[in-house]
């Protein structure tokens, strides 16, 4: 049987050979079928990739904690804006919750900030020092203003990149003083640029300082009250766990006897995450699947060019049933002859689709990866063809009938 | 004498539409090692039919066929295509060379089926064709053989699984007579020295005459089945053309 299959190795490599043009058509198509799965699989791997990174850079063991009014007094109002949440939840939660590394308050506002003759208009956070730890952000330059500095409510400030090239240019903001409302502040320090937003806000654009400092300066707000807690996990994989933490000691601090109506809701990255792989998921699976399809359109031109070869070749066919060959020997030959044509498709359009992300990174700047395992995958696929493909055309040779078959013109 | 070829009321129907055509009836024919039977009759008297059945390529609808003790009527196609690989070697009419593939892996192609390493194939399938006197072709293809040559091929391919039946079909048909008769000597030899059993189809009475034994078949039946005390000589005639003019007619497959 091995040898019958060295043989036909040769005899399918030489039948290929022999119509070089009709060959290298049919090779084509089974080609752009893999280096479109290739090329499409890397893509969407690429995006996944950055996509993942993205939400991590925004710290994907984050738990927002947005306070709201209780919903069963009174009118509703809008989730963020009333509540009772305080600072000292926060300190609470920190306390007592093992799976929680860090929490910030968080109040905000848009202001206008003046430098010289130049403003801008920025979002205003008003938080604590551990702000860049749980949003994963670094200083750039500067440092982070000091534990003093909230305890006396300083005027202070650490400014996002982008709001720091709106106001300064080229100038060093460190040590520079800039105005919001009628009072001014001193800029202690500015954040690395994060650059990536998926919700569409800029990370960049904010300008942080002590909560303490926005209550007097900013914005007046009852003391120690805040709209929105930040938590992050000690792990991503303990957000859950923190979660339920959180839930717990605010139910209790809060006197909430009614779990489904907490005057709190919570929000985990993971959620987020969750709905981003989804989405993208999908539109993988779907250009996946057009590539695909011509994979398919691709095996059915092998398809009908071994159903050509083995009409000339009917009477080959005859004279090796009437020298002994049996069904299994000629059903070999040409799925051999199929796998060939397959495998020199799959092959090439390997090294095309290769090539091609190897254009795409260089010229467009994609973000590409080919898992290993794809490319596998790919050449495995395009066997797979040759067999599923060629199996039909096979077996109307091996199924002829000897003796037409040796009469046949 | 072992008889090779059992025949016992064997008929062949052929459905041709509404009509049932009987191809061959109640043919009792015994072939034993070492003979040279030639089967005659016009065109569709059956004795294609007949050769179809004798070369297990058909199966008969009614009556025993035994080729060398096996009962072949019983079996598959597979087990048949067995039975032809060890037991038959083909020569056609028409060469049926494989096109494009050197004299050698012609030759060599039986003993692919036998699961044979290509070694010893080629070692045998080179001296089969010393044998038939194209030690110096081995590399040729086809196209690039006279029609003679071809069908020392095509003999060689039929020898090289050392069959105890030879059967050929029209060997002579696309030749000129001078090399019919070679090719006819060539037969008779192997007959004669390795009593190797041949069965031939022909419609020229004087093939024919080179067989021991004649069966005539019309319209199905087999008419007569007569045996030749003194067969005709073709290596004496093909001499004898040797030492005549080059015919002047043109060789069908020729260089």
């Amino acid at each position: 049987m091995l040898a019958t299959a060295l043989s036909a190795l040769r005899i399918a490599f030489r039948s290929v050979m022999r119509s070089k043009l009709r060959a290298l058509l049919t090779i084509l198509g089974i080609l752009i079928g893999v280096a479109a799965v290739v090329i499409v699989t890397a893509l969407g791997t690429g995006v996944q990739d950055k996509v993942v990174k993205s939400i991590q850079s925004l710290g994907s063991n984050t738990i927002l904690i947005i306070s709201r009014p209780a919903q069963r007094s009174g009118a509703r109002g809008k989730a963020g804006v009333g509540g009772r949440m305080t600072e000292a939840d926060g300190q609470a939660i920190l306390r007592e919750a093992t799976s929680v590394a860090a929490v910030v308050p968080m109040v905000s506002a848009p202001a206008q900030v003046v430098f010289g003759d130049r403003n801008t208009s920025t979002a205003v956070i008003g938080t604590t020092r551990d702000y860049l730890k749980v949003r994963s952000y670094e200083l750039e330059r500067g440092e982070m203003w000091t534990e003093t500095d909230e305890r006396l409510k300083t005027k202070v400030c650490v400014m996002g990149a982008t709001t720091a090239a709106n106001l300064f240019g080229s100038v060093d903001p460190v040590g520079q003083i800039v105005r919001i409302g009628k009072y001014p502040f001193r800029v202690v320090g500015t954040l690395e640029r994060k650059g990536q937003s998926l919700g569409g806000e800029d990370p960049d654009d904010r300008l942080l300082m002590p909560v303490g400092s926005f209550r007097a300066r900013v914005l007046h707000l009852p003391a120690g009250r805040v709209w929105l807690l930040m938590a992050s996990a000690t792990d991503v994989d303990t957000t859950a766990r923190a979660e339920a933490q959180i839930r717990a000691i605010l139910l209790q601090r809060h006197n909430i006897t009614d779990e489904d109506d907490p005057d709190f809701v919570i929000h985990t990255q993971a959620e987020f995450m969750q709905l981003q792989e989804q989405i993208f998921g999908t539109l993988q699976l779907l250009l996946v699947g057009i590539a695909v399809v011509s994979l398919v359109v691709g095996g059915i031109g092998v398809m009908n060019i071994m159903l050509v070869s083995v009409t000339e070749r009917t009477r080959e066919i005859g004279i090796r049933m009437a020298i002994g060959a049996r069904e299994g020997d000629i059903m070999i030959q040409f799925l051999i002859e199929a796998l060939v044509l397959c495998s020199l498709g799959g092959l090439s359009g390997t090294v095309v689709g290769l090539a091609a992300i190897q254009a795409m990174v260089v010229s467009l700047g994609w973000n590409m990866i080919l898992p290993p395992q794809a490319l596998i995958a790919a050449l495995a696929t395009s066997a797979t063809i040759g067999v599923v493909f060629g199996f039909f055309p096979a077996r109307r040779a091996a199924r002829l009938d000897p003796i037409e078959a040796l009469h046949h013109e | 004498m072992e008889p090779i070829i059992e025949m016992v009321g064997v008929e062949k129907d052929y459905a041709s539409g509404p009509v049932v055509v009987r191809a061959l009836i109640d043919a009792h024919i015994t072939v034993n090692e070492g003979e040279f039977v030639a089967i005659v009759g016009p065109s569709g008297s059956g004795k294609s039919t007949l050769m179809n059945i004798i070369g297990c390529l058909d199966r008969p609808s009614r009556g025993t066929y035994r080729l060398a003790g096996y009962d072949v009527g019983s079996r598959s196609n597979n087990a048949r295509a067995v039975l032809r690989n060890r037991l038959i070697g083909f020569v056609f009419q028409g060469f049926n060379l494989l096109p494009r593939t050197t004299a050698l892996e012609n030759v060599e192609l039986p003993l692919v089926y036998r699961g044979q390493r290509a070694k010893h194939r080629r070692a045998h399938a080179r001296a089969v064709l010393a044998q038939v006197g194209l030690a110096d072709r081995v590399d040729h293809t086809p196209n690039q053989l006279s029609g003679g040559q071809q069908q020392r091929v095509a003999i060689a391919r039929a020898l090289v699984t050392d069959p105890p039946l030879l059967l050929a079909d029209e060997p002579t048909g696309n030749l000129d007579t001078r090399t019919s008769d070679e090719i006819l000597a060539l037969l008779q030899r192997l007959n004669r020295e390795r009593s190797l059993t041949i069965v031939l189809v022909t419609h020229e009475s004087d093939v024919a005459l080179c067989a021991s034994r004649v069966i005539t078949m019309r319209d199905g039946h087999v008419r007569s089945d007569v045996r030749q005390s003194s067969p005709r000589d073709a290596g004496e005639a093909a001499a004898r053309a040797q030492s005549e003019p080059e015919p002047t007619s043109a060789r069908p497959g020729g260089e």
